[in-house]
């Protein structure tokens, strides 16, 4: 089976097909090469998406559908000689507050089909919940083993003491 | 660690799920603090990533713009990431910039101790100007606004200051320091907050050169000649050499590099435009040298190599010779034979003639700019020292008119003093006059500079029986000494003090005779001045004589005077615009409410 004009069918490796524009598919940076590479052949059968379920795809399609128009990030943002900045337009606030595990599907999926603003989204709101909180309280927050012996944690303790009165 | 593949496992994606780019990337995010107290204690794998040197370069880079040139931040940069330790150079900046907080705080705390204070921060050099920076441009609706920023200043001017003379002692030792740099230490002196220090004027010619470049896209097929006049067409097309008008010869703002290439205007003397003509020039590869014939500083560009001027084999000695350039005026050629009419005209003999139409050293171009500036101050000073009058010299620097004027004369005493005796071991006469002068500015405006004083000047005199070795040293041990101790307390707890001083330090008045703005600083119950001061200021010729209350006022032109009470007509300004940048010497703000400023110097009038 193939899409109709101008767009284009995922499958989830749950085994859904979704169709959805070619235009907001090429957000993807992975699907937008592929397609380079394979011309329009690419768009007579369903693409596989391996790493991704329906539920998450979906999410990723909803968030690409809203950026479809966005201006392509340019090569420059990728330097890291300008300041990153940790502020989240309103919108993809409110995208992101779901639970956990699609927090990190999402970033996993949008990391496995390079759409780099969406990764960087993921990335911020996870940071965003950092902020602020200690080792206890983050280890708390994100389900993390301490794997330190009490010395070792007491070492690197120590080592950056000096921030702590600032 | 290695993450494990999500499509391989069955428990639901978390934290410990991602790939290790992607937590890097995440730790991009986070702030440096939270990374160094909090996540590296998380787990093992959250320290190894948030320790990553590429991670601390990132801070390093986007957190800090200022390096002190020990450092060598550029060719770190540029280096493998590998070989510097980063996060160690991060903490070390962030232990510099809190230190430097901590000081700042306690310079603004009390009135005791500030040249050690002053020295502490200096010593961090360029490490400390990002905190300074952010100091001076404290919000104005911080309790200690006035104070915090001026003293957030006077610290980066000394700091530049030190850089600046830095740049003098080599080139007096007779190290090769760009033009750009030699001329831009003068800019230190009034540069204050504002763009322009001296990696910043190389980045400019950098810019330049680019655009340059852009222009004249077959430049490297011209020959020395079409380059050398390619880059005066280039200048001057741009309005990057010369002046509006001939009128503003003498403004003291022509005489900085910096300045010319900002300004929108690009104001420049001769020797200003000469000077950005060679330091293009010599992005270009050219030999441009400065050309120090009498009152008009001329470029000359000599051939390079074996080749001529116009590329041809060099044959004999004539091919060797230079062209003269004007970039002031002109974007041809100047031809020797008018230079020697001009020389000629000016009745010099034609045997001196070399010694005129040859290259001028560095030092001698900075030593002229200094003669300049000091010109340009005592022409300002003969007027009367009126910042607006049109016809005069004008000051416009970047800060309050009166005070850059004092900064702009020390730096050209300064220059006279590091310069002017190249032969400095024999005879150090001609350096020696400019001493008093350096020491009269140093009791009076920067106190802090002792630091400069013991390292520059100090080492002249090695000699305790020497007069003039006691007198440098009684000076310094006396601004020291008056550092060092608390301040008289000041108490109104006495009757005469009640009934007398009607006035509080922090009111803000006009004289009555003279008509200039102030604000009063302190008090005496009677006049504390002695009997020749009395008699010379014809003080019992007042109707009230000396035994009323007198103040020390701070004046719009950053002088301190002595008021009598009867000439004290308080004002209330909404605000007194022209004591906003000075006052914070003494105030921690503006009372827009009760129309005075607030006191920071209560351990002196608690009372008040």
């Amino acid at each position: 089976m193939s899409a109709p004009a101008g767009q284009i069918i995922l499958l989830s490796n749950d085994g859904v097909q979704v169709t959805v524009d070619r235009l907001v598919a090429e957000r993807s940076m992975l699907i937008k090469n592929m397609l380079e590479d394979l011309g329009d052949t690419a768009l007579e059968t369903p693409v596989p998406i391996p790493n991704v379920n329906e539920s998450v795809l979906k999410k990723v399609i909803e968030w690409c559908e809203h950026h479809k128009n966005d201006p392509p990030t340019t090569v420059d943002d990728d330097s890291d000689s300008r300041k990153k900045t940790t502020d989240i337009e309103e919108w993809d606030q409110k995208f992101m507050q779901v639970d956990q595990e699609m927090l990190f599907e999402i970033i996993l999926a949008s990391n496995y089909l390079d759409i780099k603003p969406l990764l960087d989204v993921g990335c911020k709101t996870v940071a965003n919940m950092i902020k602020g909180k200690s080792p206890e309280e983050i280890r708390k927050t994100f389900n993390i083993t301490n794997d330190f012996t009490p010395e070792e944690e007491e070492q690197i303790r120590r080592e950056n003491e000096w921030a702590e009165d600032r | 660690m290695i993450a494990k593949d999500p499509t391989t496992v069955s428990e639901p994606a978390s934290i410990n799920s991602l790939p290790d780019e992607v937590l890097q990337h995440i730790l991009y995010y986070v702030l440096p603090r939270d990374a160094l107290l909090n996540i590296q204690r998380v787990s093992k794998r959250l320290n190894g990533l948030s320790s990553e040197p590429l991670l601390w370069r990132y801070h390093c880079r986007t957190q800090f713009k200022y390096w002190d040139s020990k450092h060598r931040i550029r060719q770190k940069f540029l280096g493998s990431v590998g070989d510097v330790d980063w996060k160690n150079l991060y903490m070390h900046r962030q232990t510099v910039d809190s230190q430097t907080t901590a000081l700042l705080d306690s310079i603004l705390q009390d009135q005791v101790n500030r040249i050690k204070k002053f020295n502490f921060i200096a010593e961090f050099g360029y490490d400390a100007k990002d905190t300074l920076l952010r100091q001076c441009q404290t919000s104005e609706n911080a309790e200690d606004v006035l104070a915090r920023r001026y003293y957030a200043t006077a610290v980066l001017d000394h700091v530049h200051r030190s850089k600046a003379l830095a740049q003098w002692a080599k080139l007096g030792k007779g190290e090769d320091i760009p033009i750009e740099k030699a001329l831009g230490a003068f800019d230190l002196f009034v540069l204050h907050d504002q763009h322009g220090d001296l990696l910043e004027i190389s980045d400019l010619f950098d810019d330049l050169h680019t655009r340059l470049r852009l222009e004249y896209p077959d430049l490297d097929r011209f020959s020395t000649r079409g380059k050398a006049l390619a880059v005066v067409a280039f200048l001057r097309e741009h309005n990057l050499t010369g002046l509006e008008s001939d009128l503003a010869y003498r403004d003291l703002q022509n005489n900085y590099i910096g300045i010319a290439l900002q300004d929108q205007d690009h104001p420049s003397l001769p020797l200003i435009s000469v000077s950005i003509y060679c330091s293009l020039a010599r992005r270009l590869g050219l030999d441009a040298r400065c050309c120090g014939i009498p009152n008009h500083v001329h470029a000359m560009v000599y051939p390079s190599g074996y080749e001529t001027l116009d590329g041809r084999s060099i044959l004999d000695r004539a091919d060797m010779e230079p062209m003269y350039l004007d970039p002031f005026r002109s974007d041809q050629e100047v031809f020797i034979e008018n230079l020697r009419h001009l020389l000629g005209s000016w009745g010099i003999r034609p045997t001196d003639f070399p010694r005129y139409i040859s290259a001028s050293t560095t030092s001698s171009l900075v030593l002229r700019t200094s003669r300049n500036i000091l010109a340009t101050v005592h022409d300002f000073r003969g007027h009367g020292g009126n910042t607006e009058t049109t016809g005069h010299p004008t000051i416009r620097l970047y800060a309050n008119p009166f005070a850059d004027m004092d900064n702009a004369f020390y730096s050209a005493l300064w220059a006279n003093f590091m310069l002017s005796s190249p032969l400095a071991r024999s005879d150090i006469s001609n350096q020696r006059q400019f001493i008093p002068l350096i020491l009269e500015r140093f009791e009076r405006l920067y106190p802090m500079d002792a630091s400069l004083i013991e390292q520059y000047i100090c080492p002249l005199f090695n000699n305790p029986s020497n007069a003039e070795h006691w007198e440098l040293h009684e000076a310094l041990r006396v601004v020291r000494a008056a550092d060092q101790s608390p301040k008289q307390v000041r108490l109104r707890d006495t009757r005469t003090a009640q009934d007398r001083v009607k006035y509080k330090v922090g009111q803000v008045f006009r004289h009555r005779r003279y008509a200039y703005t102030a604000v009063i600083t302190g008090w005496d119950i009677e006049c504390g001045m002695n009997s020749d001061w009395i008699a010379h200021n014809h003080v019992d010729a007042l109707s009230r004589g000396r035994h009323q209350s007198f103040y020390h006022a701070l004046v719009e032109d950053t002088s301190i005077r002595y008021v009598a009470e009867e000439n004290v007509e308080i004002i209330e300004p909404e605000l007194p615009v022209s004591l906003m940048s000075l006052a914070g010497r003494f105030f921690k703000r503006w009372d827009q409410e009760r129309r005075v400023f607030v006191s920071n110097i209560k351990d002196e009038y608690p009372e008040d």
